[in-house]
């Protein structure tokens, strides 16, 4: 396997041939099979439309897809268009030249209906490398049928102190207040960053990266993370959380043994199909809440963390990548998935009609946002963002120190300046 | 590093050398070693060469390595919180293995070594988990060990007690993977223990017989001795394949619970691969070679010489 993999990279030298004209072949992370449907559809679409042009749907699990992406880029079997989640990974892949700069090929008026703020998380020193297609934001979604069968009142999960005491109150109660998928790490890292994102805010979080302050050790940053291990010593998790995949802990809340889910809008869908029943949690039974406010933290309260997700453009692309993609990432076709539910597409006018309201309501709390925080596991880069990951399932475990937890955040930090 | 063949004795060289001028094998030289040859230098030697060079420069794998850091990767790495944890692991891997696993399958090969058809059954199902692909029994044993819908904790509802989820606990977790090692390679062990006891000619264990010995005393001073070949053999695969171990642990608990079940692999490929630091994973495995290479030259100085006596 190691073998393997390093015998790969030895390819990296090799020169790519300009790809036949004809194909494109374009890799993408959606599991839920109504979703790829969609997708397969609008690829059908296209190619009828435009004949000559083939596209070749790849597809690679979300953990497989991060973990082969860097060798994967750089050998001959590179997709034209992948997924990506933009942030650091994007400024990585960027600088090293394995991404196409297409600002001269996009069509303005496609740029301005995807939006400025879109299209700048996939710009890097003036070039443009991808296409924005759906934003997305972590919320708590929670189980109302649990709630009332322990006596919550949702309103009172307003603040901090009133969230612990909920979870205190599903703890007595015997439902296990919280689910969490802590093997794969970036679903705990949730916790930490909404904790940062309301402590910090946005000046003090930008002033982090940059070193000011005592950068990631200085104070907001250490309470997060003494917050975190607040609520871990309530053992708010699920039983075995630390060996549950998001897979599992999402199909756990789909089955209703957990009252809530600190998780991205996509888990409305992947709830479902992860239920034992396929079918999830019912949406009149299903809910919202935003992240509890916490007194006296520096982040403005319509703060939103989550991510801009879209599609890149390999330097091997041919022209025709860019041409299906500003289609495929248009309001004609985006709006077919926010109508789905699938994703909130970005596109200007796209998510108008959609008429799921869990969807609409987190569209709608994006717009509002003061800042918009990038999925710091992306934003921060892998080197930093592993260490993000790590820390937090280590808080959620109650395994390490706030002080401790800032440090390593702030020496792996510290590492890339 | 898996070759294993021992050397020739020191005076046996010049012979040989002399051997090879031979035209009549000359020729057959020449036609079977290089794709042998080619196979290995560009799939084994030159990414070993090229990993270690990695291991000097700070790079995340994305364009041309220009960041030379001298020793700071291996630097790195020691000080690393979770390296030790690796080692360690690793290293408890090798004793399970060699003092669990290698008696278990002397054992069972000894009882299963005579040719019936009965005999026959049991050892294909206990070599059956050995052909069975790492990712596939990892993924069956994750199943097993399922806190929730496992077969584990239904066991433990059948008999009232209350299973932890082992692959989520820091303690069990390593024990819950070596029995899977156990599992899954011993069958593979007691293969070479069959071949080795059946390569015993029954004359031998008939006379001993005959002259009164005891069935134990058989075992310890015919039956070991006789296969001591095949036991130094599977010693060195068990220590070389415990210091490699990866497809296992990687389905079943993914190095976790907070990177308690880590071993040197899985940790190069957690810290090295997955955070773009190829110059860190370099290292790892540039260390790793090393360490397999030191085990290999003192392993074959201090056993394969005793077998070539």
């Amino acid at each position: 396997m190691k073998k393997l993999a390093l015998a790969a990279m030895l390819s990296v030298a090799a020169i790519f041939p300009a790809a036949a004209q004809e194909t494109i072949d374009w890799m993408h992370i959606a599991s839920i099979p109504e979703e790829v449907a969609l997708m397969e559809a609008a690829v059908a679409e296209y190619e009828a439309a435009n004949p000559g042009i083939d596209i070749n749907m790849q597809f690679l699990e979300n953990e497989a897809f991060k973990a082969k992406l860097t060798t994967l880029l750089q050998s001959d079997a590179a997709p034209d268009i992948f997924y990506s989640w933009g942030g650091g990974v994007l400024t990585e892949q960027a600088a090293a030249g394995v991404l196409r700069p297409v600002e001269d090929l996009v069509d303005p008026a496609v740029a301005e209906a995807l939006g400025s703020g879109g299209m700048s998380a996939f710009t890097r020193d003036g070039h443009v490398y991808g296409l924005p297609q759906q934003v997305s934001e972590v919320v708590l979604w929670y189980n109302k049928e649990l709630f009332e069968e322990a006596g919550v009142d949702p309103a009172s999960l307003e603040t901090w102190d009133g969230f612990l005491a909920a979870v205190q109150t599903f703890k007595d109660a015997g439902i296990t207040p919280l689910a969490v998928g802590a093997k794969d790490k970036w679903p705990a890292h949730f916790w930490w960053s909404k904790l940062v994102v309301r402590l910090a805010g946005q000046d003090a979080f930008e002033a982090a990266r940059k070193g000011e302050n005592g950068g990631f050790t200085a104070e907001p940053f250490v309470r997060a993370g003494e917050m975190f291990l607040e609520l871990a010593a309530l053992e708010p998790f699920q039983e075995g959380f630390l060996a549950a995949s998001y897979g599992d802990a999402s199909g756990y809340f789909g089955d209703g043994k957990a009252a809530m889910h600190l998780m991205g809008d996509w888990d409305y869908g992947a709830m479902k199909d992860n239920s034992a029943s396929k079918e999830g949690i019912p949406d009149d039974q299903l809910g919202i809440l935003p992240f509890p406010t916490i007194e006296g933290g520096a982040g403005d309260p319509s703060d939103t963390l989550g991510g801009i997700n879209g599609w890149l453009f390999h330097r091997s692309a041919p022209d025709a990548a860019v041409d299906f993609m500003e289609w495929y990432t248009s309001a004609e076709v985006a709006s077919r998935f926010g109508n789905a539910g699938f994703f909130i597409p970005i596109a200007e006018g796209a998510a108008d009609e959609m008429t799921n309201p869990f969807k609409t309501q987190i569209a709608q709390s994006i717009n509002n946002a003061h800042w918009h925080a990038i999925f710091f596991d992306q934003e921060l880069g892998p080197q930093v963002g592993g260490v993000v990951n790590d820390i937090s399932a280590e808080l959620a475990g109650n395994a390490l120190s706030a002080e401790e937890a800032a440090e390593l955040v702030e020496e792996a930090a510290a590492d890339i300046r | 590093m898996t070759t294993i063949a021992s050397s020739p004795a020191a005076t046996a060289a010049p012979r040989r050398a002399r051997r090879y001028m031979d035209r009549k094998s000359l020729v057959p030289l020449l036609l079977f070693i290089p794709p042998a040859l080619i196979l290995f230098v560009t799939l084994v030697v030159l990414p070993m060469i090229d990993a270690a060079s990695f291991s000097f420069f700070d790079w995340t794998g994305y364009g041309p390595m220009t960041d030379f850091v001298g020793f700071e990767n291996y630097d790195d790495v020691l000080s690393h919180r979770h390296f030790g944890t690796a080692v360690r692991n690793s290293l408890l891997v090798i004793a399970v293995s060699l003092l669990v696993q290698l008696p278990l399958a002397m054992w069972v090969s000894l009882a299963l070594v005579e040719k019936r058809w009965s005999v026959n059954v049991l050892r294909t199902l206990f070599f059956l988990p050995y052909m069975l692909a790492e990712i596939a029994a990892g993924l069956i044993w994750k199943f097993v060990y399922d806190g929730n819908y496992g077969v584990l904790p239904t066991i433990g509802d059948a008999i009232g007690v209350d299973m932890p989820f082992v692959l989520g606990d820091r303690v069990w977790v390593m024990p819950a993977i070596m029995l899977v090692i156990v599992w899954k390679y011993f069958g593979f062990h007691m293969m070479i223990y069959i071949a080795g006891l059946q390569s015993i000619p029954s004359e031998v264990i008939e006379a001993a017989r005959l002259d009164g010995v005891k069935k134990w005393q058989i075992v310890r001073h015919i039956k070991l001795p006789m296969i001591w070949g095949s036991i130094v053999i599977s010693v060195f695969f068990s220590i070389i394949g415990a210091l490699q171990l990866f497809d296992l642990v990687i389905p079943l608990s993914n190095g976790g619970p907070n990177n308690s079940s880590h071993t040197i692999v899985t940790f190069l490929y957690q810290f090295g691969i997955l955070r773009m630091k190829l110059g860190f994973g370099g290292a790892v495995s540039v260390m790793l070679f090393i360490a397999c290479v030191v085990i290999t030259v003192i392993y074959r100085r201090l056993l394969f010489a005793r077998e070539a006596d």
